[in-house]
Parts: structure tokens; sequence; C-alpha cells
């Protein structure tokens, strides 16, 4: 089909998790014809093992369809995916920003719920046409002009006329692709002036090298010409564009304003692309680069070490790998006198830790070690110099810190009214700051918070989970450093410090929190010939103490007939279970004993 | 020019399966006794004419030998004494060669124990696990306290001069109480040994599925640890001295066969599931009785090398109250066992290294440090 603007729709779906966006972009892929219903299975853009499972996409991805509407004319239809959750904001951001349309997708039976507002914010910051879908409305609880109601009342957006859809069987499809070609706008972006191509996600192809995905805002690019990253400040040859099939490329000779696409150029390290960028020709560069780039910086560290210190080369290379598809992990070696050689990783928030945690452990068959999160602290030393920890063994001695500071973000909780009490104590709890409290509608109700991000990196979403039971829902922002009274934790075994188990606390949390690590610490770790006394301490000072008691029964009764191969085997068992535990001073310490401390009751 | 050397005969068969047992026996199979002494007579055939390890009467001479099972007492005694005589015939056989054979209470004579004594059988190895009517109902023993009693009686009158008991504690349901009466019983009927052995659940015993079911309770380490204990100093005092984790005996008496094991000996098992070691390698015959009387022998040999002997010699050796020689120790960190004999673990004295009596009673733990301290 010729290139006409006119005819170019790029649209988004937004949805809270669960309402249904992977099944309808499935059903969207399938009736435009470009994927085949022998090709189709579930969440076809969600291409990862691990995304699959856990129903959650992880990286945009983008695809092309063309299609006939009822007006007769050929329309190219641009639907890209983007990540829900909330460790991945900065992404969906870009990924909005790459489009002129969002199809907001609402639950029939559960409503609005919390990501729904939060992604329809974000789309009407990016000054986005708003198109709701009604969906699951083959369910029996469906309450679909209820619902419609509610998305009128809370947000403000007509759904007359919204259409009603079962993406599950495929009811109601044709009437939402109809409404993107009528609804949308299409892009008006000027293909003569310099190119202008939004990086909205990057990743790396084993033939291609990393590469952009790209939303042209501006100009036109072809292979051969040398672009420049404008943030990043590389250079590079393109070696291919075009466009995206469901499961792979369409290469074409030039890309042009207003479409979606990518764009290879033989970069061979992904670093070098930023989400966010703005691509630009070198001999004739766009005077200003796009808005809203901001290098993505990692919240949450924790050090990751193999169980067996001798795949130590092959957790780097999983790294590395892992690394090529994701510019927001981050890593770098680190030594540990109780778990060995490691690294401390860096990522968006927890998801997007378990997530890489799984991954390695899954695709690369690894068996790690992990220590307890962390975020970075600010150190200000009594000479005045800053010092940004993101491991708490590196923290200098207490002499030497003037002041320290944490992260603290700003945080939303909506819940229904009944867990307001809760949630507040919860809150509370958390060393959270209130800041402001909104009926959004009926019973529901907005909470506005600011809270120490190690706190929210604890356990706050468990806690909040259980009790809300499920309901409420938690989205953060980071806003940034606050002064604070922390504190070095220690934990002692047996007298000597184990570097792996020392936190950074606020130090009205320290005693409850050392108290508590001690005795999960307890129940972690087995009984040996001697008795091991668990310390918590802050500078020296024991304030927590539990006792591993010494092993009292441990020996087979009888050897029968001299057969000793019953004896050999539990043996080899136990040496084998010793061999997978950490050698800490004269004690054994299990893997899962580094989780510990994250654990509570 | 005679090293020593041991047998084991194995005889697969019993009345029926106790609650506990996970070991190579079948009841109901008195159709195949006869094949199956056979078999054990052609396998000694074979042996006196293998020459893998030299032919071995040529240069071993047989200090003790064994006959366990199963119930060996339940076969016709003069069917199962070929296999001794058949040894003797076969072997060089040391004067005073310890003879063992292993039965139930319920299923001797005073016939059988003459043809025994007759074959040369002069120890007797009697399972009375507890005297308790009720604790041996419920593990399935085909006979009461009475019976051990007259068992031991008719020994005694056959001139068997050399008697153990094997006991059991740390059984569900067990008190303490029940298991002083048990051990004052044992010894009120004059045995020479006394094998105490504490209850091992064997995954798919009746016992195993009645422990998971909950209708058998376990009594705790504690417990059983307590129980150990009572039996040590109860032992000791009606002159029983401890020499094995679990066995006890009068002076002399202790069992030389079992000794065999636990010191690494040259032993060679004959029959199904039988075990052998003969010169640092292991082997054994078929589990199954079916795939044995099908003529399957040592299926494969498991040579022993350096650190496999100096496990097997620390892991088998500190049962033992002597314990093993200290010299194996030379050049090792002494502040590891040093710790060790802190703890009251170990105690090395006389140029041997023994595990106390709290170490015994965590002895694979204990193990696994000294093999760490060896560097193995």
């Amino acid at each position: 089909m010729k290139y006409d603007q006119s005819r170019i729709r790029n649209f988004c779906i937004i949805a809270h998790i669960d309402h249904g966006k992977s099944t309808l972009a499935d059903r969207i892929l399938e009736k435009t014809g470009v994927m085949q219903l022998r090709d189709m299975t579930d969440q076809v853009l969600d291409s990862m093992e691990l995304e699959r499972e856990r129903g959650i996409t992880i990286k945009s991805k983008a695809v092309r369809m063309p299609y006939t509407a009822k007006d007769g004319r050929e329309y190219v239809l641009n639907l890209i995916d983007t990540p829900g959750h909330v460790d991945f904001t900065y992404e969906v951001s870009r990924a909005l920003a790459a489009c002129e349309g969002a199809i907001l997708v609402v639950d029939a039976s559960q409503g609005i719920e919390a990501q729904t507002l939060a992604n329809v914010y974000m789309a009407l910051e990016h000054d986005l046409e708003i198109l709701p879908v009604i969906n699951k409305i083959d369910l029996p609880s469906a309450q679909p002009e209820v619902v419609k109601g509610e998305i009128e009342d809370e947000i403000g957006i007509d759904c007359e006329g919204a259409p009603l859809v079962s993406a599950k069987q495929g009811i109601g499809i044709e009437d939402v692709l109809e409404d993107v070609v009528m609804k949308v706008p299409a892009p008006e972006d000027d293909v003569d002036a310099p190119l202008q191509a939004l990086i909205f996600d990057s990743y790396y192809d084993n033939y291609r090298g990393a590469i952009s995905s790209v939303r042209l805002k501006a100009g036109r690019v072809k292979v051969g010409d040398r672009i420049r990253m404008m943030a990043g400040n590389r250079e590079f040859d393109v070696t291919e564009v075009g466009t995206y099939l469901p499961l792979g490329y369409s290469p074409k000779d030039e890309l042009c304003a207003g479409e979606v696409g990518y764009i290879a150029a033989s970069i061979k390290d992904i670093a070098d692309i930023h989400v966010g960028d703005t691509i630009t020709l070198a001999a004739n560069p766009a005077a200003q680069p796009l808005p809203g780039y901001k290098p993505v910086l990692p919240m949450v560290y924790c050090g990751i070490y193999p169980a067996d210190g001798a795949d130590y080369e092959s957790l780097r290379d999983a790294l590395e790998k892992l690394r090529l598809n994701d510019a927001a992990l981050s890593y770098e070696p680190e030594t540990s006198v109780a778990l060995g050689y490691g690294f401390r990783c860096g990522f968006l928030g927890l998801l997007h830790m378990e997530i890489i945690q799984e991954r390695l452990e899954r695709e690369f068959d690894l068996d790690l070690v992990t220590t307890a999160p962390s975020v970075v602290y600010k150190v200000v030393k009594t000479d005045g110099t800053v010092q940004m920890i993101d491991n708490p063994t590196n923290l200098p001695p207490v002499q030497e810190i003037d002041w320290m500071e944490e992260p603290c973000v700003d945080a939303q909780v909506i819940t229904p009214q009944d867990y307001v009490g809760a949630i507040m104590e919860l809150c509370q709890d958390k060393r959270g700051t209130f800041k402001d409290m909104k009926y959004i509608e009926g019973n529901r109700v907005l909470l506005n918070y600011d809270l120490p991000l190690n706190e929210v990196i604890y356990d706050f979403f468990d806690q909040l989970k259980s009790r809300t039971r499920g309901y409420a829902s938690f989205d953060y922002e980071l806003k940034g450093y606050v002064r604070s009274d922390l504190v070095k934790l220690d934990m002692l075994l047996n007298g000597e410090q184990c570097d792996a188990l020392s936190i950074i606390v606020h130090r009205d949390r320290a005693y409850p929190r050392g108290r508590s690590i001690a005795e999960k610490l307890k129940e972690a770790i087995p009984r040996q010939l001697f008795e091991i006394p668990i310390q918590a301490a802050i500078g020296g000072k024991v304030i927590a103490r539990e006792t591993v008691k010494a092993l009292r029964k441990d020996v087979l009764a009888k050897c029968y007939g001299g057969d000793i191969s019953r004896k050999k085997k539990l043996l080899e068992k136990q040496k084998e279970g010793k061999k997978r535990m950490r050698q800490v001073g004269s004690v054994a310490v299990p893997s899962e004993a580094f989780m510990a401390v994250l654990k509570m009751d | 020019m005679c090293k020593p050397l041991s047998l084991y005969f194995h005889v697969p068969f019993c009345v029926r399966k106790c609650a506990y047992c996970d070991f190579a026996s079948w009841p109901g199979r008195e159709g195949d006794w006869r094949r199956y002494f056979e078999a054990l007579e052609n396998e000694l055939k074979d042996w006196s004419e293998i020459t893998d390890f030299g032919r071995l009467s040529d240069h071993y001479c047989v200090q003790t030998a064994f006959i366990g099972g199963g119930t060996p007492t339940l076969a016709p005694a003069e069917v199962l004494c070929t296999i001794t005589d058949q040894s003797r015939v076969l072997f060089p056989f040391a004067e005073d060669a310890e003879i063992t054979i292993e039965g139930n209470p319920g299923t001797l004579t005073p016939e059988k124990l003459a043809i025994y004594r007759s074959a040369g059988i002069n120890r007797l190895s009697l399972g009375a696990q507890s005297f308790d009517d009720g604790l041996l109902e419920s593990l399935g023993r085909i006979h009461d306290a009475r019976q051990i009693g007259e068992a031991v009686r008719m020994a005694r009158d056959a001139g068997f001069e050399n008697i153990n008991l094997d006991l059991m504690y740390a059984l569900p349901g067990q008190t303490m109480d029940q298991w002083i009466d048990t051990l004052n019983a044992a010894t009120a009927l004059g045995v020479e040994h006394i094998s105490a052995y504490s209850l091992i659940v064997e995954e798919g015993t009746p016992m195993a599925a009645r422990v998971a079911k909950g209708e058998a309770v376990l009594p705790d380490e504690d417990a059983v640890n307590a129980m150990q204990r009572a039996a040590i100093d109860l032992l000791a005092r009606a002159g029983y001295g401890r020499y094995e984790i679990s066995n006890y005996a009068k002076p002399g008496f202790e069992c030389r066969h079992n000794l065999v094991y636990w010191r690494r000996g040259d032993y060679l098992g004959l029959g199904c599931a039988a075990h052998s070691m003969l010169q640092n390698c292991r082997f054994h015959n078929p589990e199954n009785l079916d795939d044995y009387l099908a003529g399957g022998r040592r299926p494969d040999r498991q040579r022993l090398d350096a650190r496999d002997i100096l496990e097997e010699t620390v892991m088998l050796g500190t049962r033992t109250t002597q314990g093993i020689d200290f010299g194996l120790f030379s050049g090792t960190d002494p502040a590891r066992l040093k710790r060790l004999i802190q703890a009251d673990l170990i105690a090395i004295e006389n140029g041997f290294l023994r595990l106390t009596r709290g170490g015994l009673e965590v002895q694979d733990a204990v193990v696994l440090e000294l093999l760490e301290v060896l560097g193995c």
C-alpha cells in the first residue's frame, strides 16, 4: 500500500491487569488477518515464556496490520503493546508517546480499577484519543451499563456507542476496529522536515544487532542513512528499516513520518539505544530532540550469586544476554565474604527484579543465592563529600557519616472504603506521611502518601494484599531524597558478621527488624554439631539474640548384613546438602536463609 | 598364610513380613527353599573356583560366618546345614570360627537347635525385639515374650554358650518404663550379647504408612536419646559393655562377624541381596529372589579408591567405641578437632580417635565434619 498518512492509525491498548488486554490484542490480530487462526497461540504478542505464565507483558512490541474498513478504504493500523506494571511506567509512557489513540479496556463486571485510572491519566497526558471498550460481556456478572456510567462519571469520557466486547469469544471485535479507524486521529507529521524518530522500545536480535522500535514524528529514513542518537550522541549506519509482523519483520525501502517500525544499524550494544531518545539524520539533524527523554535509573538493587561458585562465569554470561534485551537491567561484579563472587544488580522495581531472577534460573538453568533488595542511599560524609550506597556493606563507618538520606516515593493507593483504616495503619507502620485522601466514586477512596522506598520494597505489597484481601491497588513514583535517621543492622552468626545479611534500616525499625530476622534465621539454619548464637547488632551493640540448638540425634542405627550402601547414600546426601550451604565462619548457612531477611509474618 | 575371611549367607524366607521390615525376605515361598539352598551351594562352589581375587581357599581362612535373614530358622535344619557343611569342604575354617545363625523365637525346636550345634553353629542371634506382647503384636512379630525365654532355655539346653537378643526402641507408643522392662527381661535371661536398635521407619513399609496417617506416633528425639542412654547405663550395670552404636556384650562376647563390617575386613556374601567386600572391591547379588534364583549374580563391582577407603574407614570405624586410628589425622588442622573435643563429641586416647556418647548420638554429622577435616 502506498504511503498515505491519512490512512495510518497508531494506537495502543490500556487496561487494568486481567481486564483482557492481551486477549483483545490476539483477536485484533486474528480479525485483520495478519495472524492465521492456526498460528494463534494465546497472547501472541507476549512471546516470552514468563510473560505468558504470569499473564503480563514485560516489553513493548508493535504490529502493523492492514485493514479494510466498512467505508471501503484500506488502512494501516499500528498496534503498540505496552507493559502494564508500575515498574515499567517509563516504558509505557514512551509507547503512549508513539500513538494518537488508546483503546481503554474495562472489565464489564470489575469496572474501573486503580491501573485503569493511572493508565488513563497517562494517556491523557499524551493527548491520546481514548476509546472505551467494555470487555467480558459474556460473563454472567457483567454490568456493561453500570460500568459505562462509571467511566463517564469518573473519567469523563463519553461512552455512548462504546463497543461491547467479549475478546474471549470474539464478539464485537469489528466494532473496535471501526472505532479505531473513525476516532483515532491520523498522524499529521511533516515528512519533509529533518528526521525525528522516537525510540519506544529496543531489543537485541542475533542477526540484526540491537534494534530500535520507532515512531517517526518527522522526516524519513532509509537503508544507508547515517543516523544519530540525539541523547546518546552516537552515530550509526542504517542497515535495515521495516515494519513488524506479529512474529517477524517486514523490511521496507524507507520509513516515513507517521509510521511505526524498526531501524537496525549494526549496533552491538543495547546500551547504545536509550528508550525515549530521538533518532535523527547526521547529515540533516533536527534542531530539537522530541520531548520526554529521561535515562532509566534502577531503583532497587540486590546481590545475585551463583549457588555453586563454579557457575560465576555462566551467571555473568547470562546477565550479559539478558542485558542485551533489557537496557534497564544493570549489573557489576561484587564480592561477599559469605557468598563469594557475584553481581550487584539494579532493577526498575521489585517485579523487574523477580522477573530477572526467574529468567536467570529458568532460561539459563542457574541456581542462585539472592540477597535482600536494597535501595540507593545518599550518604553525606563529615568531609562534605556525598556517596551513593546501593549495598549496605559499603556504608562508611558511622563516625565518617554526617547524615544520610533515603529515596522517597509518591504513593497512590486506591481502595474500597472499608479498607481505608487498614491501609492508613499500614502506611503509618511503614513510616508514611499522609498527603491526601479523595473519594473517587461511590465507595472508593484514593489515598496519597509519601513513603520511604525501602519500606515499599520490603513487604508492603504482601501486607497491602493481605490487609485489603487483594482489593486495593498501588502505584508509586520516585519523588526524591529525604533526610532520615538510618542505621546499618548487622547479623552475627556464632559471633561472626555475615556481610550478605546486613541491611540499612530506620533506627525506629531496627529493633523489631533485627528480632524478626534473627527468628527467621533460626528457622532457616539447620541444627549443626554446635550451638549457633544468632545476633542482630547495630554498630557492635547487640539488640536481639536467638540460638540454633545443637543437633541432638543424627545416626543410622543399623547397617544390615554388611550392606553399607544406605549409609553411603545418606553420607553423599548430607555432603551434597552441605555443599549447597554457604560457610559463614564455622556456620553452614543454606541459600534460602539469605532471603529470610525479606520474609515477614 | 591365612587371611581372615567372613562369610554371610542370606536366607530370604519368613512367616510374614513385620511392620517395619524392608529387608529382602518373602513369606509363602516354602516351595523355593530346596532350590534356593541348591543355588547357595552352587554359588559357594563357584567361589571356590573364581580366581579374580586369587583362589580364596588358597590364602583365606574363614574366621566368622553368619546365616541371616529373613528367618533362617524357618527352613528345615538339615537342609540349611548343607551350606555350613559345604563351606567347610570348600574353605579352610579357623578352629575357633564364630558361626552365627539368626532366628525367630517362635520357630525354634530342640531338634533344630541340636542339628545346628552338630553342624558347628556356635552362636544364636534371636530377634526378640521386645518383651511387651502389645508392642510385639503391633510390630507384626509372630512370637510373644514368653517364647523368647523358652527359646533361650532351649538353646542353652542344646549347648549354645553365645546368645544374642535383638531389641528395638523408639517404637510408636513405647514408654520408657516398657523399654526398661524389656532391657531387664533380656539381661535376666543371662544372654551374652544384646543389640539395641532404634527403629528406622523405612519408606514403603506398613509402619511408614501408619506414621504418615498419624496412626503411629514416633517418640521425639529427646525421648529416643533418653531411651538409648537408659540402655547404655542399665546394660553397663548388668555387665554389658557398649562396643558399637547399637551393640553391647559381656567381655569377650563382642560379635566378631559384625566387627568385620565396621573394621572393613574381607567378607563374602552369598545368596540374594547379599553384599560382599573383598580386597577393597564391593559388590552384591540381585535384591530380588527370582532374579537370584534365575542365576543373577554380582551385577557390578565397585573398586574403591583411596578416598573411598578413607571415607568408609571413618564412617564405619567411628561406629565402634574403639574408634579409628588417630594416625589418619596427622597433618590436619588441629583447631577443628579441638572444637569437637571441647564440645565433648570426640575423644583421642591411645592412638585412637573415638566418638563419645554424645558424639555417637550425632555420628552422621560428626563423620561429615571429620571427613571435611581430612579433606574429602
